[in-house]
């Protein structure tokens, strides 16, 4: 299922971005990941993608200010939040932005990987499900 | 020292006081003789025991603000506690998140390109293996601090205590028949509704009942007990026959990190969170400790309701 996903990491910490990169990727995953909420809006718009991880305290643009951003460019992308800093309003604000999940790090790669598999199926059903409704509405008139 | 309002309550008394004398004094001394003696004395002896009163009154108050006053202290503390660790919890994940990636990735090359040596490789694989053990305990510990210095409002409902607390008893009783260890209940029928948070509550009975059964050992008896407390309370006593706590931690169990239990066996905040929680909800808990005996925590939960009244 998760094999043809695309993930984009948004995480400051270099170290952090850059082996869960790594991990993701031997998962059959196709991911990037990037520094900053910023970045990540760049790379938003030469790419697509289906999951993003987000970190939430970043320097200059937020996670949640990214959060919003992202969704204004790519409605349907599924965002996770995965960050050290828990907080039950932060919690609330990013499922109110249409945030998919919310993990507290340190979170187990299975743990994780059980995430991304179930947003990347829940974006594949919902594509799935517009796409049947967009050819229903121009189908050939009888 | 009493408070002003107290002071002014003795003075009037004893202005009262003063004039049930003279009023008595006045008519006996137009009469004399013994008559009058014995008035005196009546009056001496009432103005006496109105005197006493009076001051174990003042003593009984003074003994209330002082417990008042502890509880927000303890409150107070455990606050600025939660806030400065809630905040070392935070700058603590991110680097953990790290070592246990670092971990997984290791693990993953492993797999991939073999040691020669077998000892060697075993070693490795040991290694890694206690890396992530001890990185599952710290994140365990940044996350219950995290959950103990939580501001999360109460999501206020009717609950049936008794059930709750059976229910909580029924989850722990598999695991203590296991060690002879006996869950004996009282439950007082009559109990009305509480309006609290259920999962919170929970949250609290279940962590009592752990570490009673965990004080226990084995061969003993967990008893636990819902009451009719003061004004209105709601109590849920549970008790065990375990070790007991020495009198010098008893007024150091609720603070963060104290434990008993060996390294690794317990994050110390426990009790802390419970502390928390039922001060969220608006009661208190109280203990009792008696070494070699064993211990009786007490929750005392806010005004209840009449059943049928949620």
């Amino acid at each position: 299922m998760s094999s043809k996903a695309r993930v984009l990491i948004v995480d400051d910490e270099e170290r952090f971005r850059i082996t869960l990169n790594k991990l993701l990727a031997v998962k059959g995953l196709d991911v990037h990941n990037v520094g900053s909420g910023k970045a990540a809006l760049e790379e938003l718009g030469q790419r697509s993608y289906d999951i993003i991880l987000l970190d939430v305290k970043m320097p200059e643009m937020n996670g949640i200010e990214a959060l919003a951003e992202i969704k204004k460019i790519d409605p349907q992308v599924e965002v996770i939040i995965l960050t050290g800093h828990a907080s039950v309003d932060v919690a609330v604000e990013i499922m109110r932005l249409g945030g998919y999940e919310y993990l507290l790090k340190p979170c187990p790669i299975e743990e994780l990987l059980e995430k991304v598999d179930a947003a990347f199926e829940r974006k594949m059903d919902r594509e799935k499900r517009m796409s049947k409704a967009a050819a229903t509405r121009t189908g050939p008139a009888s | 020292m009493p408070e002003q309002s107290e002071v002014f309550t003795l003075i009037s008394q004893r202005y009262v006081i003063s004039l049930l004398i003279v009023a008595a004094a006045v008519p006996a001394w137009f009469t004399g003789g013994p008559l009058f003696v014995a008035g005196l004395l009546l009056i001496a002896w009432a103005a006496f025991l109105s005197t006493r009163h009076l001051v174990r009154q003042i003593l009984r108050t003074n003994e209330q603000k002082c417990s008042l006053d502890q509880q927000l202290i303890q409150s107070q503390k455990l606050a600025a506690i939660g806030e400065l660790s809630s905040g070392i919890a935070h700058e603590i994940n991110n680097p953990l998140a790290i070592i246990g990636q670092e971990v997984e990735w290791v693990r993953h090359i492993l797999k991939e390109e073999k040691v020669e040596d077998p000892q060697q490789m075993s070693e490795l694989k040991e290694s890694l293996f206690e890396i992530a053990r001890q990185v599952d305990r710290c994140r365990e510990i940044t996350h219950k601090l995290l959950d103990f210095a939580r501001k999360q409002e109460p999501l206020i409902q009717s609950v049936d205590v008794n059930r709750l607390v059976e229910d909580m008893a029924r989850l722990v009783e598999r695991e203590a028949i296991s060690k002879n260890i006996k869950i004996v209940r009282s439950y007082n029928k009559d109990l009305p509704f509480v309006l609290t948070d259920s999962p919170l509550l929970r949250q609290v009975v279940l962590n009592l009942l752990n570490n009673a059964t965990y004080a226990v050992g084995k061969d003993g008896e967990v008893t636990i007990e819902t009451q009719m407390g003061e004004n209105g309370c709601v109590n849920v006593l549970v008790a065990d026959t375990g070790c007991g706590i020495p009198k010098e931690d008893l007024n150091k169990i609720f603070d963060p990190f104290f434990t008993t239990k060996p390294p690794g066996k317990g994050t110390g905040l426990g009790l802390s969170i419970c502390h928390g929680i039922i001060s969220r909800l608006g009661g208190r808990i109280s203990v009792v400790s008696e070494v070699g005996k064993g211990s009786a925590f007490t929750i005392h939960l806010p005004g209840g309701e009449r059943k049928g009244e949620a």
